[in-house]
């Protein structure tokens, strides 16, 4: 009963803001709206048993990359756009696709069965799901080539940000 | 522990179509860079809800790995594109995807 409520409340938090991030006019309240998304999120992955990648989301998402977003936003000093989207076909194509998308999405959630059967009954839990003591177990083990090339992967974006910041371009 | 979670899993993935979906709408129709890149980031946490709902549903934690790397790519992917962002801005005067076409010919 009471997960149903707090589950309704995130979602809807989550969805009202999504909505606000793509039709908001000021950039500005474009990025805070996105943050409560994110907090929304994070709320629904501690009932979901994922306390450590809620604390990920909202140190890593909601603290920095949110705070990069509103120092860019900020810094370029851009105004709302004038007319907010795509002018004319642009807008009619993208919320014929973005419909597509949709029915398609709904269609693998909702049909029952499908090619792989239907999904088992929800698995017991470990005494230690979701705690960072798990997750650095498995990360360091079974997931440890994939982490070792995320480092690599994240030192070619600090290189490439400092060139991109350095030079004249376009 | 606990075994029967209350929301069935069903639930999750719904509102995580939904995200995803708004997510697509912003990419599509908005025209300003960042703003795309803000859709961006709201479809990669409907593909993380997603993950961790059936991480729960078959009580392994191997989802909870996959939303790790997914904030890490999303926080190099932000840092990339916002310095080009940046850059074109200094450049150009505009975050607008429109008036970027130079490849146009």
């Amino acid at each position: 009963m009471v997960e149903g409520f707090l589950f309704a409340m995130f979602a809807g938090v989550a969805v009202g803001c999504a909505l606000g991030v793509v039709f908001h006019r000021n950039p500005v309240h474009c990025a805070l709206l996105l943050v409560g998304v994110l907090l929304s999120l994070a709320g629904i992955f501690v009932m979901l048993h994922a306390q450590f990648v809620a604390a990920l989301q909202v140190i890593v998402y909601a603290g920095a990359i949110m705070v990069l977003f509103l120092f860019v936003v900020m810094l370029l000093n851009i105004k709302g756009e004038s007319p907010l989207l795509s002018p004319g076909a642009a807008k009619g194509f993208g919320f014929l696709f973005a419909l597509l998308v949709c029915v398609e999405l709904f269609w693998t959630v909702v049909q029952p069965g499908g090619q792989e059967g239907v999904m088992p009954e929800a698995a017991p839990l470990a005494h230690d799901f979701g705690s960072p003591a798990a997750l650095g177990k498995l990360l360091y083990t079974t997931w440890l080539y994939p982490f070792e090339i995320t480092s690599i992967l994240l030192l070619v974006a600090v290189v490439g940000a400092v060139v991109l910041a350095k030079r004249k371009f376009f | 522990m606990e075994t029967t979670p209350a929301i069935p899993l069903i639930w999750y993935q719904v509102l995580a179509a939904i995200l995803f979906t708004i997510g697509v709408v912003g990419v599509l129709v908005r025209r300003s860079a960042l703003i795309i890149f803000m859709s961006i980031e709201l479809m990669l946490n409907a593909v993380n809800l997603s993950l961790i709902a059936f991480s729960r549903q078959n009580g392994t934690m191997d989802g909870h790995i996959l939303v790790f790397f997914v904030m890490a790519v999303a926080a190099a992917e932000v840092s990339i594109g916002l310095a080009i962002i940046v850059a074109i801005f200094r450049n150009r005067e505009t975050a607008s995807v429109d008036d970027v076409h130079l490849l146009k010919g």
